[in-house]
């Protein structure tokens, strides 16, 4: 099987979604570069899984996507509520603490 | 007929005493649900009382379990219930409890979703609870997030309000990509090793053929908890997390979301990577060291005292990492390692929700966090001033309040295994500790000392709910100070030894 | 169990048994105080007079109890560790309740209970700014629970405790009620005793895991922080680690003593600090660091005792020479009296560094010496300065014209500072510089010899910035600014009650020093057995 291939595309897209979330501003952008490496946590588990003949990867995929789902779906939520109150979504923009 | 069983899969044999703890959160999560759908605002009152009266109430199968003293594993050794599981357990439900009599005024007084907000605390609550006794990267991991979610909605709990609204995006952005780092760490393990149980793991990766790849999974997983526990260079989250949020969620986060998360990296570390002891433990010495000696630089400089709470909070988990960077020396070492992290986590627990309890009941009157705000305080209400003296000194280490104690279980298992990196991080943790008194003087000086800002020196009501939180802190503070054999039978050695199984 | 049976039969493992109970005389002289704290508490602040009355009482109560104790202890056998108690504490660790006095500690013991009545019996008439006894009182008393339990704790980790108790009510009382840089003298006084102790709690442990173990009485085998067993049970410690543990402990004490390089925190400490808090400071704190040095680092490790000895002999004597030195530039009073602790203190630590009987029989004259005439000093500075409003020594003169009682004793606390023969201080201070002459075997002798010659140098220094002071103070007439100020008047009465047991026992151990060096002498031979000199 072709796992060093799915591994390799993992770790492209793991470090896309670490670079988008170190340079990206917009909240929005950063959520999906989250997305990213959550994405290929899954395409790991999925090949190792595969790779192994064990269902337990597959079953710890599928437990991401659900949890997955369910935070960014609180994520949205707050970068809504930001947005609704000061009409903007820049990360940077939000310093009201000093950080 | 069973359908799982007509398809072929057998129902795991279920044990429901050691359930029970959460089965009681989730009743109780239940409970308030329904209270607060079909009560409305005429049961709002009730709600802190009954989230109180649930917790205690899951505390009771805790005993039962702890007396029994029976290791129960279950799900093929994927969560398992043995005295480091119930320490931990028990010690969430307290500080949960605690948390609960701090927010009952506050949440009520101020503008929040009341009945949300305790439902999102026992779900939080109960994640911890889970974490406690997860010995599986899936259920470490479900645990993990079952606490943050709430978590991150809870530090956005304030409405219509900028600062809270940015404690909850930067808590939840970190949060999540911590978790998604950590979860790269976790599958490059599972594939290493064909296993998610903790215990399979450590015999997996003990002659594999590709160690890079165990080093960097080892890394990402302690990276990931790093930022859980706020330890630096990932800790930019937490002082502006914490500044933000409301001050009881700050306290919920600062002692059970940081101590769940020390839980899971114990776990972890010590059950599925004994053997890589020249990876993880230069790893984690040097966060430590960073962590502590940072952690107390900057907070000399903070005029919030939410803010350098929150600091010294960062320090203090420096201190808690560092019996964990000489863990892999001996098996002795790692039951020292176990047994201060758990003695610390505790009293620390005790001590700094105490802090956050008088930083409440003061801005009921100063309306304010600031150091200033706390002049003349010791003039014209005493008892908070010498409460929070107890407090910060219990902080800084200063015998016979409890911190002392838990700095001596840590020099402890620092020195136990005769380490030069032993000796050396033993000697940063009594300097680190000798700059944090810097600013817990300060702030002592500020109460006794410097007259009241405005001269407005009318005593401060403390309501029932915040004595009753200040009376738990500063007994748990005092007693294991004095007689530290109280806490350290229950976090005796022998108590621990299921954890590597 | 069968194990531990096993063990006891096959080595010669030490067995370690409960004797006594908790509730032993030792016990409730140093928790007395702490009562006397709660009963503070719980008065009123309003009712001063009551507030007096209970502080009194309870440094009375602990005065009577340590008379007690004085018919109690058996002089016979002033080696051995007397009417203590050794009983579980934190057993996870073995560190037990274990309390005893011997003659080293029975006279820091003693001097303790001595100066804290005297201290609040001066205290009456003289709550410093900005006032509230109650506070004032309350921490007082726990500071005295930290010292006696410092004092009579055989236990190295009670023995941290209860020395850490000393330094929260220590840094509030200089905080809070001192000079006007009190906050800058009380942050350095803490930060510098920390971070003696932590590098001394750190030397602690390593003792601990690197001694032979011992059985316990829950039939356990650990390692031991019983200070009267260490010496036996450290004896296998490689040479190098036991250099390392004597270093930490050596700044940890040092720190306290205080030896230069570590000093400075004294000067600014004495001379913010209220009088009252000088005179503890003084008196008593200081000699905590001594002591350390006598009951715990040199007994355990005798022989990086040895090694170390050299570096302590000369840090003494560049602390004598050093305070002598600084003392002659000063201009204010209780930072001259501050400087000359440090030269003093620097001659008990050379006669401890010579490792001899004679040296330590010396040394703990010394530390009573000095504790009773430099507390009286710290006394007379306090009440100039409520007279003159001002410790200036240039702008002050003719004491013994305004206050004629008050210019003698001060003319006898001189005197008897500057170490002339008939008084206390001399026996402090002539001993220990004729113990290096023949300092402890293994010993360079001809650097100690050099060293006894440098410090006979520094008594003459001594004799002249203390006649300088007393000069510029107490003769002449006075300046024009106080010349008829009403507010400088004689001896009061609350001072006349505070000051003469001092003034008894500086004249009384100088005529008959035997009283003393009679309890002190068996203790010390037996905490340098293992050094056989």
């Amino acid at each position: 099987m072709l796992l060093n291939q799915f591994l390799l595309l993992a770790a492209v897209l793991f470090c896309i979604g670490v670079y988008g979330v170190l340079t990206r501003r917009n909240g929005v952008m950063v959520l999906m570069s989250i997305e990213l490496i959550l994405n290929a946590v899954n395409i790991n588990l999925i090949a190792f899984g595969t790779y192994l003949s064990d269902a337990t990867g597959q079953a710890f995929a599928l437990f991401i996507i659900a949890v997955a789902a369910a935070e960014v779906g609180v994520g949205l939520a707050i970068v809504l509520m930001l947005f609704r109150n000061r009409r903007s979504i820049d990360i940077d923009a939000v310093d009201q603490l000093k950080g | 007929m069973n359908i799982l069983a007509a398809v072929g899969v057998d129902n795991p044999p279920l044990d429901w005493h050691a359930l029970a703890p959460e089965l009681v959160l989730v009743g109780l999560l239940a409970v308030l649900l329904l209270v607060d759908a079909f009560g409305g605002e005429r049961s709002r009152w009730a709600m802190p009382s009954l989230t109180g009266i649930g917790l205690l109430a899951a505390l009771i199968p805790v005993a039962t379990l702890a007396y029994d003293g029976v290791v129960r594993s279950m799900f093929d050794g994927a969560y398992v219930v043995d005295n480091y599981a119930l320490l931990f357990k028990a010690l969430f439900l307290i500080a949960g409890y605690v948390v609960v009599l701090l927010s009952t005024n506050y949440i009520a007084e101020g503008d929040y979703w009341e009945g949300e907000y305790y439902q999102l605390l026992v779900a939080s609550l109960l994640g911890m609870t889970v974490m406690a006794s997860a010995r599986d990267l899936i259920s470490v991991f479900l645990a993990l997030e079952l606490l943050s979610i709430p978590a991150y909605m809870l530090a956005a709990w304030r409405k219509r309000d900028l600062g809270s609204e940015e404690a909850g995006m930067k808590y939840y952005l970190m949060g999540v990509f911590a978790s998604a780092i950590l979860l790269y760490g976790m599958s490059l393990l599972y594939g290493m090793t064909g296993s998610t149980l903790l215990v399979d793991i450590a015999g997996a990766i003990e002659g594999t053929e590709v160690p890079a790849l165990v080093a960097l999974a080892v890394v990402l997983v302690v990276v990931g908890f790093a930022f859980k526990v706020s330890a630096v260079p990932f800790h930019t989250w937490a002082p502006d997390t914490y500044q933000g949020a409301p001050t009881p969620v700050t306290a919920f986060l600062a002692v059970g979301s940081k101590a769940a998360g020390f839980v899971a990296l114990m776990t972890v570390v010590l059950i599925a990577f004994p053997t890589q002891p020249r990876i993880f433990e230069p790893l984690i010495w040097a966060l430590a060291a960073v962590t502590m000696i940072v952690g107390n630089l900057i907070a000399l400089r903070q005029t919030n005292l939410v803010r350098m709470l929150a600091y010294s909070g960062v320090a203090q988990a420096g201190y808690i990492l560092a019996p964990l960077a000489v863990a892999g020396v001996s098996g002795a070492s790692a039951a020292m390692a176990v047994e201060a992290v758990s003695t610390y986590l505790v009293i620390y627990a005790a001590m700094n929700l105490g802090a956050f309890a008088v930083v409440i009941a003061v801005a009921r009157k100063t309306g304010s966090a600031e150091i200033d705000s706390y002049g003349g305080l010791f003039s014209y209400s005493p008892v908070l001033a010498v409460c929070m003296s107890v407090f910060l000194f219990s902080l800084a280490g200063i015998p016979p309040l409890a911190g002392w104690y838990g700095k001596l279980t840590i020099f402890l298992a620092l020195i136990e295994p005769g380490t030069l990196a032993g000796y050396i991080l033993a000697v940063i943790v009594g300097l680190a500790s000798v700059i944090a008194l810097f600013y817990y003087a300060r702030v002592a000086k500020v109460m006794f000392v410097d007259p009241a800002p405005d001269g407005d020196t009318t005593p401060i009501r403390v309501p029932m709910s915040l004595a009753a939180a200040l009376t738990i802190t500063v007994a748990v503070t005092l007693v294991v100070g004095v007689l530290p054999q109280v806490l350290a039978r229950v976090t005796g050695a022998e108590t621990f030894l299921s954890i590597g199984g | 169990m069968l194990l531990a049976q096993q063990l006891t039969e096959s080595a010669d493992i030490l067995e370690v048994a409960n004797t006594g109970s908790f509730w032993n005389i030792l016990t409730f002289v140093v928790f007395t105080p702490l009562v006397g704290a709660l009963v503070l508490l719980a008065i009123p602040k309003a009712n001063q007079q009551a507030l007096k009355v209970v502080a009194l009482g309870t440094t009375l109560v602990a005065a009577g109890l340590g008379v007690v104790i004085l018919t109690q202890f058996d002089f016979g056998d002033a080696s051995a560790k007397q009417l203590g108690a050794n009983i579980g504490w934190i057993e996870v660790i073995n560190s037990r309740y274990i309390v005893g006095i011997d003659g080293i500690s029975l006279p820091l013991l003693m001097l303790t209970l001595l100066i804290m009545p005297l201290v609040v019996i001066y205290s009456w008439n003289h709550i410093p700014s900005p006032g509230n006894p109650k506070a004032f009182f309350a921490l007082q008393m726990v500071l005295m629970t930290g010292m006696l339990g410092s004092f009579v704790a055989l236990d190295l980790i009670l023995f941290f405790v209860f020395f850490e108790v000393v330094l929260l009510p220590m840094y509030f009382l200089i905080g809070v009620w001192g000079g006007e840089q009190r906050q800058y003298a009380s942050i350095k006084f803490f930060l510098y005793t920390l971070f003696g102790s932590a590098l001394m709690l750190v030397a602690f442990l390593a003792l601990y895991f690197l001694s032979d173990e011992v059985l316990t009485p829950s039939g356990n085998v650990m390692h031991s922080f019983d200070m009267t067993l260490l010496p036996a049970l450290a004896t296998g410690i490689s040479a190098g680690a036991a250099l390392w543990i004597f270093g930490g402990m050596f700044i940890g004490f040092g720190v306290k003593v205080p030896m230069f390089p570590f000093h400075t925190w004294l000067p600014d400490a004495h001379t913010q600090a209220p009088t009252v808090g000088s005179v503890i400071l003084a008196a008593v704190l200081l000699k905590l660091g001594t002591y350390g040095f006598m009951r715990i680092a040199i007994p355990i490790l005798p022989d990086a005792a040895k090694s170390w000895a050299p570096v302590i002999g000369i840090l003494a004597v560049i602390g004598i020479i050093y305070g002598a030195l600084c003392c002659l530039a000063q201009t204010d009073m209780k930072r001259l009296i501050a400087f000359s602790s440090v030269a003093h203190m620097g001659f008990t630590m050379l006669a401890i560094s010579t490792l001899t009987d004679f040296g330590f029989n010396a040394a703990l004259f010394g530390m009573v010496a000095h504790g009773l005439i430099t507390g009286m000093l710290f006394f007379l500075a306090g009440s100039t300065k409520e007279r003159y409003h001002t410790l200036e020594i240039k702008r002050l003169g003719g004491l013994l014209k305004q206050a004629p009682h008050m210019g003698w004793i001060m003319g006898l606390a001189v005197m008897a500072s500057l170490g002339l023969p008939g008084l206390a201080g001399f026996w402090g201070e002539f001993p220990a510089i004729l113990s290096a002459y023949d300092p402890a075997e293994g010993l360079n002798v001809a650097l100690f010899r050099t060293l006894m010659v440098i410090a006979a140098v520094g008594t003459v220094l001594a004799a002249g910035y203390l006649l300088w002071l007393y000069q510029r103070v107490a003769f002449g007439t006075p300046s024009a600014e106080f010349e008829n100020d009403p507010n400088i008047v004689d001896v009061t009465t609350t001072e006349w009650i505070a000051w003469t047991p001092l003034i008894v026992l500086i004249v009384v151990l100088g005529m008959v020093p035997g009283i003393l060096f009679n309890v002190t002498n068996p203790a010390v031979g037996v905490a340098l057995s293992a050094i056989g000199a």
